[in-house]
């Protein structure tokens, strides 16, 4: 049936299209809503002066491209180190958006991402401060950290996917309590450990960055696209964790599995699949993945973890759901959706130095985006329901097929 | 005049909806106190054409008169004032109100701000008495039966005075004794001056309590016949548009060598603590359609999900020689294959297009996988080959969500996929639950076409019709228990009931002669065919 086959790969792009522009519409609404609040609070203000209150709205728009000020008037143009910094920012939540987007398209909802983070984290750190690089090889030291910080995150991550796959214990609830259990333990670990940073004497409750052992994740040639930033070769392995994991999640027996469960349970335990694995695999990968983003972030060398995180969870995780909302699960989607919300921090940056203004603005923006996307997320399943409706009125579902082809053609002769 | 004649009259109805006419010069004419059938398959515009009556689509063609006078009905408002009201498919009630709070719901009488509640009590109970509609007033409705819910809506019509009553395939959800009931209760309204549009597509049903019958098809008018004047074989001819077959068409069985024995079999129970299918034993051989009959809730859901290894079951289940009791899913599903009873819960991945729920359970075997991959081209080849052999209809091929199809073609699409897995055991529950005369023909003479090429079916099924037609043997299974086993030619339904309902039970040596019955019968016309030869 050659049609059919035309006529339906015209509707999946044209719905995956729709979703671009779902996405892109609810960050242009967030970027004006995020200006008009910058000209609202600089006109209100006596503090600050109309110059000053255009100048805010430029950078909210074009920050990334501001190259600083001359003779009182802002530059712009291409800005190595906003470029940069805005990669180095967005690699971490790139992968908990893309930990949160692979378990929701398996129907799970990963709230435990900051948890997983900071397993990733101490373990990361554990190890790349703790085994001697003078007799192991750093770059080593820097894989074996890596690669423990997967593992024992996709061992945290399952423990709720564990829960929910053998007593049913929503993973929402589970996750929130493993997040706090974390933050309580790994504080717990640092405390005990020796890897205080004791060589900056004004510092307390941090540890060593990893470059004190000399370990630091390679920069693979990024620093000379981007010199002067912060940027490393962690950008480049997230963008490919990202394609692979589009591969298996949407070319992989595998991946379908996973998805079958997602959809329905039930159905996919009939078929013979093996749900209650399958569930708390899911956990396990998102965990995986979270973990990941921790250790990249602190294993780049010249970022210091503060470790009394009792009191208060890593944003990177919340970030997360954001980022995946933001880019409708699409494992691709995450690259752009961390990448502009990060753009979105180095725009605050420049609003903070260059302006008045402060970096809080871009808070802001983020949440009218989320606010946006969740939004417009409801109106298309309202959409979708309102459709299904009128579909099962008239029973469209046998419309289209060409047997019907020649009823119609007799109703119009008639 | 003979205007006054009809209470309700629909003239030359036209609703188009994009790409579709849904209704096309459609005439309907209600009687006062006539029960009046609107008969036509799924997606012929019955609900379409109900949904014009009750205000919900505005027809681009035809008028609506109500005792002679043409009326403009904009809205369900405008149909309740005109005394309008509809039983859905599906209860629109609130499930931790009580049955009183549920029926006054939006028509309260107040005053000063008060509810009056004795008033409202009062006229419900009269009503109730008046009709014959027996419900507990203070039951919240959760924890009431599904018959009396539906008695709970219809009251929630009378309660508003209304004088047309439209039931929209109200027998759908009720078992046997709860539809005679509703039929008494149909007539009674009826004797009492209501006039009722009564939507089915069961021809039973229809023979049994309508006056007259309005056909539709694919959207337009057929014709408008007494039901004294036709019969099953006319009307479901009208409405399928082509000789329908109503009785299954087979041979007699040519039962073969034992392809599914339980032993003992016992299954614990979904609901109490116990067991729910108790030390059961028998053999379903190849060649045979074998039904276990029973009425809903007599263990056969539990025996299906221990026999499929969704829940755990103690005895032997021998398939094919092998004792597969403590398998997994996956690998019971070797030698049997599965036609569950809720195709949406356990059948299909509604959010899966048709290709990726046609595979749900090969998409590990060559060709759909290959290194881990799973080769769409190969996933499409093999769905288009299935929608072409059992003529799954859906909007766009293999790439249809499938929850945007219709629940025939859903039920088509599970069937092709199960059958097609062309395993030794076919087990089928419900397989043509909720489907109109086309889809159950069609999937009956599937299943014995599966028997002929020496297939065991194993049916479960609550349609006595079903039972009777479709199978070889019957087992009647009550409270877990098989406490009958009849070949179908030699049975009624009448005597069928009897052990369904649990006022006869049949001896462990009677049941075994009943096999040897139908092995011997089996072999004498094989012998009869060879001498012939």
């Amino acid at each position: 049936m050659p049609k059919t086959d035309k006529n339906g790969l015209m509707k999946s792009e044209k719905q995956s299209s729709k979703t671009l522009l779902a996405s892109l519409i609810s960050i242009l609404i967030g970027l004006i809503f995020g200006a008009i609040t910058v000209w609202i609070v600089g006109s209100l203000s006596p503090d600050i002066s109309a110059k000053d209150t255009g100048d805010g709205v430029k950078l909210i728009l074009m920050g990334l491209f501001s190259t600083g000020r001359s003779g009182g008037a802002l530059t712009f143009g291409f800005n190595p180190v906003n470029f940069g910094n805005m990669l180095f920012r967005a690699t971490p939540i790139i992968l908990t958006g893309l930990s949160i987007a692979v378990a929701n398209q398996t129907g799970l909802f990963n709230i435990g991402a900051s948890g997983q983070y900071l397993v990733g984290t101490c373990a990361s750190l554990y190890i790349a401060l703790s085994i001697p690089s003078d007799k192991v090889h750093p770059v080593l030291i820097w894989l074996i950290a890596f690669a423990v910080s997967m593992v024992a995150g996709a061992l945290w991550g399952a423990i709720p996917g564990m829960l929910k796959a053998f007593l049913n214990i929503n993973e929402v609830i589970a996750c929130i309590m493993c997040n706090w259990i974390a933050a309580n333990i790994v504080t717990w670990i640092f405390d005990a450990s020796n890897l205080k940073n004791t060589a900056e004497g004004t510092k307390t409750a941090y540890i060593y960055k990893t470059t004190y052992n000399n370990v630091a994740t390679s920069k693979m040639g990024l620093d000379k696209i981007f010199p002067g930033s912060q940027v490393n070769g962690g950008i480049i392995i997230a963008i490919l964790i990202c394609i692979a994991m589009w591969v298996v999640m949407s070319k992989t027996t595998f991946g379908y599995q996973l998805k079958a469960c997602g959809a329905n349970r039930y159905a996919a335990k009939y078929a013979g699949i093996a749900d209650k694995r399958n569930i708390i695999l899911s956990m396990a990968i998102a965990g995986a993945l979270s973990s990941a983003a921790g250790a990249l972030y602190y294993l780049a060398g010249n970022t210091e973890f503060y470790w009394s995180t009792y009191q208060s969870l890593p944003a990177a995780g919340f970030s997360g759901i954001a980022v995946a909302l933001l880019a409708v699960n699409n494992p691709i989607g995450v690259i752009f959706a961390g990448s502009f919300m990060s753009m979105l921090t180095v725009c605050g940056t420049q609003l903070t130095y260059l302006t008045p203004f402060n970096e809080y603005i871009t808070d802001v923006i983020i949440a009218v985006i989320v606010y946006i996307s969740a939004f417009s997320l409801i109106i298309k399943m309202l959409l979708n329901r309102k459709k299904e409706k009128e579909y099962d009125k008239r029973d469209g579902g046998e419309l289209k097929t060409d047997k019907e082809t020649p009823a119609k053609a007799e109703r119009k002769e008639a | 005049m003979a205007e006054n004649e009809y209470v309700i009259e629909m003239l030359h109805i036209t609703k188009k909806f994009p790409g579709i006419i849904a209704n096309d010069d459609i005439t309907l004419q209600l009687k006062k106190g006539e029960i009046h059938a609107l008969l036509g398959e799924n997606g012929a515009g019955k609900s379409t054409l109900m949904s014009v009556l009750f205000g919900l689509y505005q027809p681009e063609e035809g008028i609506i008169k109500k005792n002679g006078e043409v009326v403009k009905i904009n809205s369900p408002n405008d149909a309740t004032a005109l005394h309008i009201g509809m039983v859905h498919q599906h209860f629109k009630l609130v499930d931790v109100f009580t049955v009183l709070d549920n029926i006054i719901l939006g028509a309260e009488d107040t005053k000063l701000g008060f509810l009056q509640k004795k008033t409202a009590r009062e006229k419900v109970e009269q009503l109730s008495k008046k009709y014959g509609l027996y419900v507990d007033l203070d039951a919240k409705v959760e924890n009431i039966t599904v018959g009396m819910q539906q008695r709970t809506e219809i009251l929630k019509m009378l309660y508003r005075d209304n004088e047309i009553l439209i039931f929209d395939e109200p027998t759908a959800v009720l078992t046997p004794q709860e539809i005679d009931e509703l039929m008494v209760i149909m007539k009674n309204l009826a004797a009492e001056g209501k006039s009722i549009l009564f939507i089915s597509h069961k021809l039973n049903e229809i023979m049994a309590v309508a006056d007259r019958v309005t056909v539709l098809r694919k959207g337009k008018y057929i014709g408008t016949v007494n039901t004294k004047d036709t019969n099953k074989q006319e009307l479901s001819n009208m409405m399928v548009g082509r000789p329908v077959q109503l009785q299954v068409v087979k041979d007699e069985a040519k039962p073969g060598e034992v392809v599914l024995k339980l032993e003992n079999f016992s299954v614990p129970s979904e609901i109490h603590k116990g067991n729910a299918v108790k030390n059961v034993s028998f053999d379903v051989r190849r060649g045979e359609i074998l039904c276990i009959a029973g009425i809903d809730g007599n263990g056969q859901t539990e025996f299906i999900h221990g026999l499929s290894g969704l829940s755990k079951s103690s005895g032997k289940i021998i398939l094919c020689g092998e004792d597969i009791s403590g398998y997994s899913i996956r690998r019971r599903g070797k030698n049997m294959s599965h036609i569950p009873e809720d195709r949406h819960k356990h059948g299909l991945i509604l959010d899966f297009t048709l290709e990726e729920n046609l595979v749900l359970q090969r998409f590990r075997e060559s060709p759909f996988q290959k290194g881990g991959f799973i080769d769409r081209a190969e996933v499409r080849k093999y769905a288009e080959r299935l929608i072409e052999q059992y003529d799954v209809r859906s909007g766009q091929g293999p790439i249809t969500q499938a929850r945007s199809m219709s629940g025939g073609n859903q039920q088509k699409a599970i069937i092709a996929r199960e059958l097609d897995r062309n395993k030794d055991l076919v087990v089928a529950v419900q397989p043509t639950r909720g489907l109109d005369v086309g889809a159950i023909e069609y999937i009956h003479s599937q299943l014995v076409q599966e028997r002929d090429e020496g297939k065991g079916i194993l049916l479960v099924s609550l349609e006595l019709d079903e039972v009777l037609s479709l199978s070889d043997r019957i087992l009647v299974m009550y409270e877990g228990e098989i406490v009958g086993e009849f070949l179908s030619k030699d049975v009624t339904a009448q005597e069928l009931g009897l052990y369904m309902s649990g006022a006869k039970r049949m001896g462990e040596l009677e049941m075994e002669k009943v096999e040897e019955a139908e092995l011997k019968a089996a072999e004498n016309t094989e012998k009869g065919g060879n001498e012939d030869a």
